[in-house]
């Protein structure tokens, strides 16, 4: 779809990124990170975008770092499948991020920055053993097919998933503890957007995945364990939720997902489908 | 026609645009209302034609991908695409899937006007109409040919 030649589109992807990650304490403009995004998916690759990163001089800075990693979030998430590819080679870069503050940073982004950087590599670890997910982790039906075929793996795959969800929560309450009354607070709500993004893909597939594999194993004991699990999830996910839904500037960004007060039942088919 | 009717029309000859680039370009423009049913059924129509077909996909492409103060650009063009995947040729649908990409980034589009409104959510809320429709093979066959039903019979009145 680029209708730029790619001299051009190159030149407008440094802008980007330097743009999306400049010094200053503000979100990073989702119309720079849009760029990048739909680059990934008009050029196949990513390259650029890590190589743009890295001229950067992002390292020197909390604030630059930590939008950086904002940035990375996202395009592993929306962007082109090429770039969870490019991403797992390039976790040597991510890392050094966390070394970059030392202590918690004269903002305080330091130890936002260390979890975030272990939020994401754990995230690129667990596509490199499902490499059949998207970054969004849409729910599509033949992947719930294939794995109840085989249970033994399903039960892999769903309880990997629900490790990731506790790392996203538990990153999502470090940054609510974050908050400073003295700003707005915009840099570090601009990392909730993707986490409610992403928690709730999350979130719809092992619903919809527990649920097939209810239908079809009779063994509803040897999934209790998963059940629990799920139903402790659904409430920590029922309060982040609620207190994203108080933060008005996420809010005017985003639509915050709401679930219902109680787990909807896995076993029991009647209940409604999630929206 | 006012000043920037005027000026539109300039940079439509000096761009060396298409007719039906034209047509595109009127219906996705700044002004403050809606595109004109006319106009985009006449743009539904010509995208059966391949050359048109490329031609309209190519500024509605672009204006998509234009910036926060021309949001109405953003807007209309989406607008637009919407119809045309009503009522347009098969080829729109299956182009539309194919960059999906360029509306589903666009539910996080933000802009603030000069008057600190903030007039991105239009934006937003059609982005995610249309990404969801993208998805749904079997609501956007219902839909399409409900459209052409409603059409036929359209026809069926206006021979009488």
């Amino acid at each position: 779809m680029s209708y730029l030649s790619s001299d051009k589109a190159e030149a407008e992807l440094a802008q980007s990124i330097k743009k999306a990650t400049s010094p200053d304490e503000t979100a990073p403009k989702q119309k720079h990170i849009r760029r990048c995004i739909v680059y990934t998916w008009d050029h196949h690759s990513s390259a650029l975008i890590w190589s743009g990163l890295k001229v950067q001089p992002i390292l020197a800075d909390e604030v630059q770092t930590f939008k950086a990693l904002i940035m990375v979030h996202k395009i592993l998430k929306d962007g082109h499948p090429v770039v969870l590819k490019d991403g797992l080679r390039e976790t040597a870069w991510i890392e050094t991020c966390s070394r970059s503050v030392a202590g918690d940073g004269s903002r305080g982004y330091g130890s936002l920055i260390r979890n975030y950087v272990e939020l994401l590599l754990h995230k690129l670890n667990y596509h490199r053993q499902h490499p059949e997910f998207n970054g969004t982790f849409e729910y599509e039906e033949y992947i719930s097919l294939k794995n109840i075929d085989d249970p033994n793996e399903g039960y892999e795959t769903i309880s990997d998933l629900m490790s990731l969800q506790d790392r996203i929560d538990s990153f999502q309450k470090r940054v609510f503890a974050h908050f400073r009354p003295s700003s707005n607070n915009e840099c570090r709500i601009a990392a909730l957007v993707p986490l409610v993004e992403e928690s709730y893909g999350i979130y719809k597939f092992i619903t919809s995945m527990l649920r097939a594999m209810h239908r079809r194993t009779d063994a509803v004991d040897a999934l209790s364990e998963l059940r629990a699990r799920y139903n402790s999830q659904h409430y920590a996910l029922l309060r982040f939720y609620y207190e994203c839904s108080n933060l008005r500037y996420l809010t005017s960004l985003i639509s915050v997902p709401k679930l219902p007060q109680d787990p909807p039942s896995l076993i029991d088919s009647d209940t409604p489908s999630l929206p | 026609m006012s000043g920037k009717g005027v000026l539109r029309s300039v940079k439509n000859y000096a761009k060396g645009y298409s007719d039906i680039q034209i047509k595109v370009r009127e219906a996705t423009s700044n002004d403050s209302w809606g595109p004109s049913g006319t106009l985009m059924n006449e743009i539904a129509n010509a995208t059966h034609n391949p050359q048109d077909f490329l031609e309209i996909m190519d500024m509605i492409d672009k204006r998509l991908n234009d910036k926060g103060k021309n949001w109405r650009h953003v807007f209309k063009a989406l607008t637009v695409l919407d119809y045309c995947l009503h009522v347009g040729s098969e080829n729109v649908v299956l182009y539309a899937k194919e960059n999906a990409y360029v509306v589903k980034t666009l539910r996080e589009f933000q802009h603030i006007d000069d008057g600190g409104r903030d007039v991105g959510g239009n934006v937003r809320q059609k982005a995610k109409d249309i990404s969801s429709l993208l998805m749904d093979d079997a609501r956007l066959k219902e839909e399409r040919s409900s459209r052409t039903q409603m059409r036929d019979r359209m026809a069926g009145v206006d021979n009488i």
